[in-house]
């Protein structure tokens, strides 16, 4: 997984869920530990939060595993639970 | 008593009066049955993700509920039968988010998606 990677991968959104990854994984092959909705001041998973909710989305509206994006399983069920609340909606 | 969210969706095609309309009459029902409301929301018109029932935009519609559960069959039963309604959705909460407002007018929001 982590041998396609962007330079600087921060900024970029691109085409697949390798693009994807680089926003969760800036580095090269050094994963990240911790989960970015554990920490001190994470924003609040909520089924009205499209722009977090999208983060965790592939660019087809699937949800992202949590091995990419490094999220706890209590906070990926959140998760899950809330982007199928928002696809009732149709929110996104 | 529960806290519940509400969230109604309109068809594109709804007068802002009937908007109003519809607000109320849920508002209604609700106090009817002794519930209380706490918040309303207007979201506005916004882009649905997917078409239904031909319709490509919605009004959205929010309340924020603490009642017991009776009440929210009582909505949804009306609901249901609602030709001016695309979709509901009621979720319990623990507690209420009074300040988030992830749909107030920020227009270039909405854009970015």
């Amino acid at each position: 997984m982590p041998s396609k990677k962007r330079a600087g991968g921060k900024k970029k959104t691109g085409q697949s869920n390798f693009a994807k990854l680089s926003i969760f994984q800036p580095n090269k092959y050094k994963f990240k530990k911790s989960c970015p909705l554990s920490v001190k001041g994470a924003p609040i998973v909520d089924y009205k939060d499209i722009r977090l909710l999208k983060k965790y989305m592939s660019e087809n509206g699937k949800i992202l595993p949590s091995r990419i994006t490094n999220v706890s399983q209590k906070k990926q069920r959140e998760l899950s639970l809330s982007i199928k609340r928002a696809r009732n909606l149709a929110l996104i | 008593m529960n806290l519940y969210e509400h969230t109604i969706v309109a068809r594109q095609d709804t007068s802002p009066a009937q908007i109003k309309q519809l607000t109320e009459k849920y508002s209604k029902i609700i106090e009817k049955h002794e519930g209380e409301i706490v918040q309303t929301e207007e979201w506005g018109l916004l882009n649905l993700a997917y078409v239904i029932k031909k319709n490509k935009k919605g009004t959205y519609i929010h309340f924020k509920i603490k009642a017991s559960g009776k009440i929210i069959d009582e909505l949804e039963k009306n609901e249901i039968i609602d030709k001016n309604l695309l979709r509901y959705m009621t979720v319990k909460v623990k507690k209420f988010d009074l300040e988030a407002k992830y749909f107030s007018r920020k227009e270039g929001f909405e854009k970015k998606e």
